[in-house]
């Protein structure tokens, strides 16, 4: 039996390094393209099963989002004037999005819904702590860089008049989360980790995972319009 | 989960110099630097890194000929132009108050030049009843003031930034967190959905952008003086590089054989700025809008349900 030495495998593995690191330099993976959930639950699906990981503080906010939202003396703005979802309930939307990597210091995401937009900036620092609570946004602060095939993004800078799901899971403003992005075959796949000891016992995540639709144009979306056929994606109950 | 992510601060430099070596040898297809493509002819390339299209660059002195143009179409060298405001009641939008030091004023359209009498009669009546109405002090604010989605022209207006994607399929145009498509070399539909920006199918001629939208829904204003069109609205629009590179000029001609008599034409500069932290991004324009002081304010756009 042959042994393979050190020396034999070190140019091959120099090579190889060096044509990975080429490639990681020259072009970044690309998932661009438009993409369509094909299920929708208004309830945020933990990964592995069970609930969100509420804390005493959460418990509490999540029984105030859902009784004010069942008697009205909490507005859901996001549907009723419908302002930005927020992260992660902009990752369950039913409608379509397209995805931009040009200009390429710049990921883009561009959701039907609401004419959301999402900002990634790649490969550079979150904005300072001070930014990042004067200036909250409903999806947050995001950078991204690549790992691999995958993209990282990294959100912080959160308003905290947003829900994570329908329901009106709670979170506070110093949430943050961390997207694992990748193309697996014809399907985009989002795995978010839900950083807010304000309101969780610990981390958790959730998936979201997308068939690539290149056949289909995002249309205008406007609050109260007549809004696209979604009957195409399970779950869904138009009112 | 509370570990921060890995620090990438020297990255570009490391890049460089890789990109650098990596473009010293031969390598597959596969791994060889890839340009993003964007499709855009060399002379038209709009969607740079750090760069966006300003509406508005105020001038170092005050300037009553740019001022003016804050937020309003060019009129044409010739021809029918847009609607204008009525020399009676000029308008003094905010660049103008602030350069003039005068108070802003909302906007009364004159409906005796040229423009005016190429209304047809039910838009100049609308027109003359919205001039009523500002001239009692309501209704002044502009539709996209109140968050409606702006149709087309109307969506240049906007003097903020505007950043543009160019991709080989299509070009978005972003604007205060509005999207429009322009779908690249492909035919127009047989029978487009009506919507707020329309269809719009774009081609480059030369270092031209040429794009004809039709398709519109008749919920938008063609400009903010709330001249009103029909769905037979027709606009095309030519954008190109001038003045070195530093301007975009979007140059449009209207028609709607259902509003005007006449087509006419417009133009709309946006300005090349240096905004590398800027970008494409979200806009809450209805979060806080309410006639919270009961002045007759038009709705924000509201989901009497929710969608779904």
């Amino acid at each position: 039996m042959k042994i393979v030495s050190g020396s034999d495998i070190g140019p091959l593995f120099v090579l190889s390094a060096y044509l990975a690191a080429c490639s990681l330099a020259s072009a970044a993976p690309d998932i661009s393209g438009t993409y369509w959930a094909t299920s929708y639950s208004p309830k945020i699906r933990v990964l592995g099963g069970g609930n969100p990981p509420l804390n005493a503080a959460g418990m509490a906010a999540y029984e105030k989002n859902q009784a004010g939202l069942k008697n009205s003396s909490i507005v859901d703005k996001a549907r009723r004037v419908c302002v930005p979802d927020g992260l992660p309930r902009v990752l369950a939307t039913p409608y379509p999005f397209e995805i931009f990597q040009v200009p390429v210091d710049k990921v883009t995401f561009l959701y039907e819904m609401n004419h959301q937009v999402r900002g990634i900036v790649m490969d550079k620092p979150l904005p300072s702590e001070k930014t990042l609570i004067v200036d909250p946004k409903y999806n947050g602060h995001s950078i991204g860089h690549w790992d691999g095939d995958m993209l990282v993004v990294e959100s912080a800078g959160f308003n905290d008049v947003t829900f994570l799901d329908a329901t009106g899971l709670p979170h506070s403003d110093e949430m943050r989360t961390v997207e694992r992005i990748r193309k697996i075959g014809n399907q985009l796949e989002d795995i978010i980790t839900i950083h807010d000891p304000g309101m969780y016992a610990r981390d958790w995540q959730a998936r979201f995972v997308y068939d690539e639709r290149n056949d289909v144009r995002l249309e205008d979306y406007a609050c109260n319009d007549n809004h696209r056929d979604l009957s195409g994606v399970k779950g869904v109950q138009r009112h | 989960m509370t570990r921060k992510l890995p620090r990438i601060r020297n990255l570009p430099a490391g890049m460089t110099v890789l990109a650098a070596l990596c473009g010293a040898v031969a390598l597959p297809p596969s791994l060889a630097a890839e340009a993003p493509r964007t499709g855009a002819p060399p002379n038209l390339d709009l969607s740079a890194p750090g760069i966006a299209w300003a509406g508005f660059v105020a001038p170092k002195e005050p300037d009553y000929a740019i001022a003016r143009l804050f937020n309003d179409f060019a009129s044409p060298a010739t021809g029918l132009g847009p609607v204008t405001d009525d020399p009676a009641h000029p308008y003094a939008n905010n660049e103008v108050a602030r350069e003039m030091r005068t108070p802003p004023t909302y906007r009364v359209a004159d409906l005796n030049n040229p423009a005016g009498k190429n209304l047809m009669p039910w838009v100049r009546e609308a027109l003359s009843k919205q001039n009523e109405l500002v001239l009692r002090g309501r209704n002044g604010e502009s539709r996209e003031a109140r968050c409606w989605e702006t149709g087309v022209p109307a969506f240049h207006l906007n003097p903020g930034l505007m950043h543009i994607i160019q991709t080989p399929k299509e070009v978005v145009l972003f604007l205060t967190g509005r999207a429009r498509h322009i779908w690249l070399d492909v035919p127009h539909s047989a029978n487009p959905k009506p919507s707020w920006y329309g269809e719009s199918v774009g081609r480059y001629d030369g270092d031209t952008l040429v794009v004809d939208t039709i398709g519109f829904n008749d919920k938008t204003f063609v400009d903010s003086y709330r001249t009103p069109h029909s769905d037979k609205l027709h606009v095309v629009e030519r954008f190109r590089l001038v003045d070195g590179g530093n301007t975009l000029e979007v140059a449009f001609t209207v028609e709607d054989p259902g509003a005007f008599y006449q087509p006419w034409s417009g133009t709309r500069n946006r300005h090349r700025v240096m905004a590398p932290n800027s970008g494409p991004a979200e806009f809450d324009c209805s979060a806080a809008n309410d006639d919270y002081f009961n002045i007759g304010l038009e709705p924000v756009p509201t989901a009497e349900k929710p969608d779904f």
